[in-house]
């Protein structure tokens, strides 16, 4: 369970790749791509994205959050834990 | 015959019968790639005999066979084709499904090392070394080797335009490559093709499916993403999204990360430099003078 305090890694089980401001990334499952179950990153989730870094704790990704797209702080939160929760299955909760 | 060189897509691929091997006979849907060049992408020495896989032999990849019937994908055998890799070694062993007998044969390969040899078990006198499903295998790896893509789409030439139409099964690629033929077009293929950048620029090749196919190309300048629609309508799409939509209709049988990251990477850059968009259309000629006044 991710909490504000919550340190995330990158997953290995995702291929990634940047084009523009956004992401594509493919689902890989005992070395085999999942073609059909490939995910898009906007620009604010290939924000987020990029900000996950095995360091930064929830907390911080929202203050990023604010700073970057000047919204408040509820806001903020909404979005960078609905995106934790889409897509927790390629995210590693390291701890604190 | 000993050996003979083949031009599918532009790749040149020498078969050559080893010491132990049969006499090579092409099937009748190569007759028209064979070709003179000396120079080859990829040699593949052919043996007679069976192939003993090493015991610590890892199988990375598993492809059912799949018969359609009445719309609907059916697994008839568990295995059909598979890929092992042991050590810096990689193998497929398949099965024959369009031969009688119970035929086996094992293609030993590699992304790096351009030299392939095949074993093909029984005692044949003679064989054709690319039968289904060899040949696209074949032609699959070398567009891994070269960072080339193989798509299910039609392609057509149309007034100096080289367009692919791409979808899976039953979103309309056959249809609309009758449609460009009746209005003129150079049909490349109709259901699978290759697509190569060459000098910076990509171009789709059609491969020896039927034994009436003739190699044909053309460049391409636009790739639609086909759809059945209650009128004829054009979306651009750009990014992320268009390259999602367009590896969902590629073939790919990827079996690590770093393959995975590399197709990535040949697509993305592909969507970047070739316009795509959604084509949603109706059966009829006035698609066509649709994609045409788009230009």
């Amino acid at each position: 369970m991710v909490d504000l305090n919550s340190v995330l890694l990158h997953s290995d089980s995702i291929v990634t790749r940047k084009t523009g401001n956004e992401y594509v990334l493919v689902p890989v499952a005992n070395n085999i791509a999942d073609m059909n179950s490939v995910y898009t990153l906007s620009e604010t989730g290939a924000f987020i994205w990029e900000l996950i870094d095995g360091k930064k704790c929830v907390e911080d990704l929202i203050e990023a959050l604010i700073r970057e797209y000047d919204i408040d702080k509820e806001n903020a939160t909404a979005d960078v834990l609905s995106f934790l929760d889409e897509m927790d299955k390629y995210l590693i909760i390291k701890g604190i | 015959m000993r050996s003979y060189n083949l031009n599918i897509a532009g790749y040149n691929i020498r078969l050559e019968s080893a010491e132990d091997g049969p006499d090579l006979v092409p099937g009748a849907r190569f007759q028209r790639n064979i070709s003179d060049t000396g120079d080859y992408d990829v040699i593949i020495r052919v043996h007679s005999g069976h192939f003993e896989l090493p015991e610590e032999i890892e199988r990375v990849f598993v492809a059912p066979y799949v018969i359609e019937i009445k719309g609907k994908k059916i697994n008839t055998r568990e295995n059909f084709w598979s890929v092992y890799r042991h050590q810096s070694g990689m193998f497929i062993g398949t099965n024959f499904p369009d031969y009688s007998a119970n035929k086996k044969a094992i293609l030993k390969f590699s992304l790096t090392v351009r030299q392939w040899d095949l074993w093909i078990e029984g005692n044949y006198g003679s064989a054709d070394p690319l039968e289904y499903p060899l040949d696209g295998l074949v032609l699959y790896y070398l567009t891994v080797i070269n960072g080339d893509i193989m798509i299910h789409a039609s392609g057509v030439n149309i007034a100096g335009h080289g367009y692919l139409f791409s979808g899976v099964s039953g979103k309309g690629k056959t249809t609309i490559a009758r449609l460009c033929d009746e209005a003129g077009a150079k049909v490349i293929h109709d259901d699978r093709l290759i697509i190569r950048k060459i000098n910076s620029k990509y171009h789709i090749f059609n491969t020896p499916v039927y034994k009436d196919d003739n190699p044909g190309e053309s460049h391409l300048d636009r790739i639609f993403l086909i759809e059945h629609g209650s009128e004829n309508k054009i979306v651009p799409l750009k990014g992320a999204s268009a390259v999602t939509l367009v590896i969902a209709n590629c073939i790919q049988h990827n079996y690590s990360p770093e393959m995975i990251a590399r197709f990535l990477g040949s697509v993305s850059i592909m969507c970047s430099l070739v316009p795509v968009a959604n084509l949603y259309f109706k059966p009829d000629r006035r698609v066509i003078d649709h994609i045409l006044e788009y230009e």
